[in-house]
């Protein structure tokens, strides 16, 4: 059964569809990426989950409770990072999340203390005064505090240090081992490459794929950047019957899907200065549903 | 209600709170302190100079006792406005204030439902105006005991702050509903401040008397009308009526907006 569940939501602003029927299942324990670029519809998603939108079509439910309804009972076990870093100014990192832990009715914050110590947060200074990726880590303290089963997060690295970031990473699979469901937007593929089951990608306000990680990778065809001695020699790999794109007189990317063997024999009959591997990037094949996304609407 | 946020905007507009108050008391000290017979005729005569300009600021009659006296130089504008300006800061605050600078998104991502997180900021606006005038009264039947025992009518002085609340509750009502409803915080300040001073000039202009006093159906102003509170005039008693049904009309209508409103947070 899915926790959550997105059922061909719309939402439309006057003439503007912000998000077109988009329809999501995520089954418990998993980690779903929801990748986009800006203004594709990901924190209106998210908004409806969090019940702040009222849906123009279809509705949200998480774990069964419908979300424009039952906002104080889903919260109960939710955890939420707005994609807006935003606090109360005048106060400090630790008395705001001691605030928002009372409001959520937790008085024990060893958690809290635990996540801050985790992400390096000292938290003593006043919010106002707190760098970005600061701030961002009061906000997930905010978010994991209460140990809550399902977390929704917007763009949760934005802001941090790459060094942070793979905390950051580290600190979900360890949630994911504890069974915790995460929802994340993100357009950061790395982050999502490195943690999420499945992802959905958004793009216009409609959803253009949603695929396992897994398939994702497998799909991924290798290139390889040759550099020959001279041109000569690259005229004459010419005749060799392979998918290449000529970048400088002596150099060619070449991209292998079949045979890598009889690839590497044929390149033993060539003068070859330089051989190197181009890892194609997940955001490759985003791309591509990016842009096939943005011409149909 | 959730008693944790009602403690965080008590500490939060604490600051507010003493200004206003502070400023206040020293208005109100000194024109108690400035009450005695022969400032009384002075003043009488720069009303018979200048009946228009006087009779704007609701100084028309200068009453013979020291109620009348408090009722023409505190109620017609001082009492007005200062309330006002804290009404105003305080209801933007409490509700557009959150959703502007986007930290509501962590208040009603608590297990508390939209209509509670509305209802404590709808009471704790109650509270602060209800607090501020009762200090207000307070200090001054005190000071009215110390310097003029014989001159205090009790119940006349209680009538009219009753009244003056009653009169505030309602345009914090209406201050509070165009925080809950408004797009933005800058539009929410727009109309929250500029209809009731709107309001309020509208009774200046009322009070100056002539083809103007038509206008006094215009405004909320009208429904406070110290010469009857004072005198307990039974017509009094309907508008303190009508102001309390505005305000709780108004106070509603605020909580429903607020709960069925998309928030882009």
């Amino acid at each position: 059964m899915s926790i959550i569940e997105v059922n061909h939501l719309t939402k439309r602003f006057g003439d503007f569809y912000s998000i077109q029927n988009v329809h999501l299942q995520i089954p418990q324990g998993e980690v779903f990426g929801f990748l986009g670029p800006n203004g594709a519809g990901k924190s209106t998603t998210i908004r409806h989950l969090m019940g702040f939108l009222q849906p123009t079509e279809g509705y949200c439910s998480i774990k069964g409770l419908n979300c424009r309804e039952s906002t104080a009972a889903i919260q109960q076990f939710v955890g939420y990072l707005p994609g807006e870093i935003a606090f109360i100014d005048k106060m400090t990192g630790k008395q705001f999340i001691h605030f928002i832990a009372k409001l959520r009715g937790v008085s024990d914050f060893t958690r809290a203390e635990e996540l801050m110590h985790y992400f390096e947060l000292d938290a003593s200074g006043l919010i106002k005064k707190m760098s970005k990726g600061m701030k961002q880590k009061v906000g997930l303290v905010c978010a994991f505090m209460h140990q809550p089963e399902i977390v929704i997060l917007d763009e949760p690295t934005s802001g941090l240090d790459p060094l942070m970031q793979t905390k950051f990473i580290e600190f979900i699979l360890a949630e994911k081992d504890k069974g915790t469901t995460i929802f994340m937007s993100s357009h950061m593929i790395e982050e999502v490459e490195k943690t999420c089951d499945r992802v959905a990608i958004i793009n216009a306000g409609k959803i253009v794929a949603i695929e396992t990680i897994a398939d994702l990778k497998k799909r991924k065809s290798k290139k390889y950047m040759i550099e020959f001695q001279d041109e000569q020699e690259l005229t004459r790999f010419f005749d060799e019957k392979y998918v290449l794109e000529q970048i400088s007189s002596t150099k060619v990317v070449i991209t292998i899907t079949g045979d890598l063997q009889a690839f590497l024999q044929s390149l033993a009959n060539y003068k070859i200065m330089d051989l190197d591997v181009i890892s194609q990037s997940l955001e490759d094949i985003f791309m591509h549903y990016y842009e096939r996304g943005g011409t149909e609407s | 209600m959730n008693f944790t946020l009602f403690k965080h905007e008590l500490f939060a507009s604490l600051k507010l709170f003493a200004i206003i108050i502070g400023v206040l008391l020293l208005y109100i000290v000194s024109v108690i302190y400035m009450y005695n017979p022969e400032m009384t005729d002075m003043l009488k005569k720069f009303t018979e100079t200048m009946p228009e300009m006087m009779a704007a600021f609701g100084m028309s009659s200068i009453g013979d006792t020291l109620i009348e006296f408090l009722s023409t130089y505190l109620y017609g504008f001082l009492l007005m406005i200062l309330p006002l300006v804290f009404t105003i800061m305080l209801a933007n605050k409490l509700i557009m204030g959150y959703i502007d600078n986007g930290s509501m998104a962590y208040l009603i991502a608590t297990p508390n439902t939209r209509f509670k997180i509305a209802l404590t900021q709808a009471l704790f606006l109650i509270v602060s105006i209800f607090t501020l005038l009762a200090v207000t009264t307070l200090v001054m039947i005190v000071f009215e005991k110390l310097l003029f025992p014989n001159e205090l009518d009790l119940t006349a002085l209680l009538l009219l702050n009753c009244g003056l609340f009653l009169l505030h509750f309602a345009i914090s009502g209406f201050c509070f509903l165009i925080s809950c409803s408004s797009k933005d915080l800058r539009t929410s300040y727009a109309y929250s401040a500029g209809i009731p001073i709107v309001f309020y000039l509208i009774e200046a202009l009322s009070n100056m008397g002539g083809s103007l006093d038509k206008l006094q159906y215009f405004t909320i102003y009208t429904l406070f009308d110290s010469d009857k509170l004072i005198h307990q005039d039974s017509s009094s008693w309907w508008m303190m009526g009508a102001l309390l049904l505005i305000g709780l009309l108004c106070y509603s209508l605020a909580i429903r907006f607020f709960v069925k409103r998309d928030l882009h947070l």
